[in-house]
């Protein structure tokens, strides 16, 4: 070998030890799964970018989010989703199966979370509100008040649309409107709710998405009935001319979870804990027209923004047991599309 | 000669090589054996695992699924759902196929063009589209009201109406083509020879075409039936709750309640019955080919 030729050699084996170091530097990369649409480009926006720049930690946006597949890794042993983002429901079902990882709160600070939005296995990813949304021009301009308003079908004619999948809200909904007070709808009365449902059954529209209902109600195919209220928000941002009922707002927090088994669970932990810091929860509300989980987040965030978000309506608001629901959720669910499907 | 056995005879390119096929061995068709048992056969059997062991090991999701006459219902759905629009697309695509067959080709070119460019545009698009012209303030209905035609919306969306014409729409080409082949194939003297003995234009279409397009409908309707069996997306997005299909069952199942045994059950329930669709179809008419 010549020594031309044996500088070469060396030359290029630096290099690619050179290269195989900064790539361990970098240490990386997380795979994050939301629901995809504008909520999973806000968590992109006010999440991923900060905590790429931070840690050098890229992030791998995957979606939208299906309970089936993530069982389905974690019974396979073959992860790779890190950071999920589920409802809450799902996620207190899955932690009682073993799905998920316990949160590390050496890493993410729960005393500045709101409790009603932490466990020991699911932390707070943003909280809505479930809000009567309504299309006043296909109303004939009346201005629909609360949930018994969307069972009045004299009153309001048209269709009205419900969330399609069984979980928390609609059943509640129903019961509201049939005049059981909100502290007294635990445990959920079910023969009852599917009565009143049944009144109004061949009105239904069910949505399946958030895009769903969004164009549901701008079309004034379903001029009335119950959404998220960050996809109200949304619309009213891009200048539709939809309204929102506050009354009896529905609250519960979609929840980030790490599968069991992830590869990169520090990393995801450390995400969590940037995901929901006061900065993080304060810019993907203001982005998204969600609330923070973050108690310390309100004050990060301009008054007009913080003013219209669920936490300042919960004087009307009704927060959802998802203790109740992880417990019965299969049972429900059962019964739920028997009921859809006759 | 029979008229069967005039279309084996007619038709010199399909593929009814089975007889000289035989004797050649395993060898060539081995690579795609083994594809095929690691894409469809395995996953098949563990499904077939699943629906048999959990909850817990047993008979019991099978049991489920034929107790409950929800499942029944959407069983029903499905098949009628299917049959339907397997009728509706040999009514449409009958005549597209014999105009492809005959037109002087500038149209019948254009004609193709629309067909299979309608095949390769995102289905998803394609199911949105109908959304957008089937619903209640859609276009569709607007014109009608506008035009005084109808006083109240028609109900054109989520409900069999909407995912006839949906899947109608998306399985056309699936009849189309087949038919083309078909049609394309036969002798246009054969017409005249049936003139010439007497026949009408009716007798013609009826004792002549009709019999000898059989295994191109036959084939046709195989596929746009078993295609629509395992329909999921536009069923889902044109279709109501109430007129649920198997496909979206399935996801129910998968996705929300997490009952893996009892979806289990239902595809292979599903399975089952489409292969033996295709059994009798084999039997009856095989499939490109004809009995002798």
């Amino acid at each position: 070998m010549s020594r031309h030729s044996r500088a070469g050699w060396i030359a290029g084996l630096a290099l690619t030890a050179g290269l195989a170091g900064a790539a361990l530097a970098q240490s990386g990369s997380i795979v994050f799964t939301s629901w995809g649409g504008t909520t999973q480009d806000a968590q992109k926006k006010s999440w991923a970018v900060p905590f790429t720049k931070e840690t050098g930690i890229t992030v791998k946006q995957d979606g939208p989010t299906d309970y089936g597949k993530l069982k389905a890794m974690v019974e396979s042993g073959n992860v790779s989703w890190d950071v999920v983002d589920v409802e809450a429901d799902f996620a207190a079902a899955a932690a009682k199966d073993g799905l998920i990882e316990p949160i590390d709160f050496a890493i993410v600070k729960r005393a500045d979370l709101d409790p009603r939005f932490v466990t020991d296995h699911a932390v707070g990813s943003f909280y809505y509100s479930f809000v009567l949304g309504f299309n006043p021009a296909s109303l004939g301009g009346k201005a629909p008040k609360g949930w018994a308003d969307v069972f009045d079908t004299k009153a309001f004619p048209g269709k009205r649309t419900f969330y399609k999948w069984a979980a928390p809200g609609v059943l509640e909904i129903a019961l509201l409107a049939d005049g059981v007070p909100a502290d007294k709808l635990y445990p959920l009365d079910l023969d009852r709710a599917f009565k009143k449902l049944d009144s109004i059954k061949k009105d239904i529209v069910w949505w399946g998405t958030g895009a769903q209902s969004q164009q549901l109600l701008a079309s004034g195919e379903a001029p009335i009935g119950q959404f998220w209220n960050g996809r109200i928000f949304a619309l009213q941002q891009s200048g539709e001319k939809v309204g929102l009922s506050w009354e009896q707002n529905l609250t519960a927090a979609d929840m980030l979870v790490v599968p069991k088994g992830s590869k990169n669970k520090e990393a995801a932990m450390k995400f969590i804990a940037e995901a929901t810091s006061p900065e993080g929860q304060a810019s993907f509300a203001t982005e998204s027209g969600y609330a923070p989980v973050n108690v310390k987040s309100a004050a990060l965030m301009p008054k007009d923004v913080a003013a219209n978000l669920p936490d300042k309506h919960t004087g009307s608001q009704i927060n959802l047991d998802m203790g109740y629901w992880a417990a019965h959720r299969d049972e429900i669910g059962k019964r739920w599309y028997a009921w859809q499907a006759q | 000669m029979t008229v069967t056995d005039l279309t084996a005879t007619e038709r010199p390119h399909t593929t009814s090589s089975a007889p000289r096929r035989r004797g050649r061995g395993l060898a060539p068709v081995l690579p795609a054996l083994v594809l095929v048992s690691f894409v469809f056969v395995i996953p098949v059997l563990a499904l077939l695992l699943r629906s048999v062991l959990e909850p817990e090991p047993g008979l019991q999701n099978y049991a489920a699924f034929f107790a409950s006459t929800t499942y029944l219902k959407v069983l029903g759905n499905t098949f009628l759902v299917a049959g339907t629009v397997t009728v509706v697309t040999v009514l449409l695509g009958f005549p597209v196929a014999w105009f492809l067959a005959i037109a002087p080709s500038v149209w019948s070119r254009l004609l193709f063009a629309i067909v299979i460019l309608s095949m390769w545009t995102n289905l998803l698009a394609r199911t949105y589209a109908w959304m957008v012209l089937l619903q209640r303030t859609g276009i569709i209905n607007r014109t009608l009201m506008n035009l005084g035609l109808i006083s109240e919306p028609l109900p054109l969306i989520n409900n069999l109406v909407g995912v006839t014409i949906g899947m109608t729409y998306i399985m056309l080409p699936f009849m189309i083509l087949p038919l083309h082949a078909t049609i394309k194939a036969m002798d246009p003297a054969i017409f005249q020879a049936a003139a010439l003995c007497g026949a009408s234009r009716w007798q013609a279409f009826t004792r002549v075409m009709l019999p000898l397009t059989g295994s191109g409908i036959a084939a046709g309707a195989l596929m746009v039936f078993v295609m629509s069996l395992g329909y999921f997306i536009t069923p889902a997005l044109l279709g109501g709750t109430a007129n649920m299909m198997l496909a979206e069952l399935i996801a129910q199942l998968v996705q929300s309640l997490l009952d893996w045994g009892l979806a289990g059950a239902a595809a292979l329930v599903l399975l089952v019955i489409t292969l033996a669709i295709y059994m009798i179809q084999l039997r009856f008419f095989g499939f490109g080919e004809t009995r002798s």
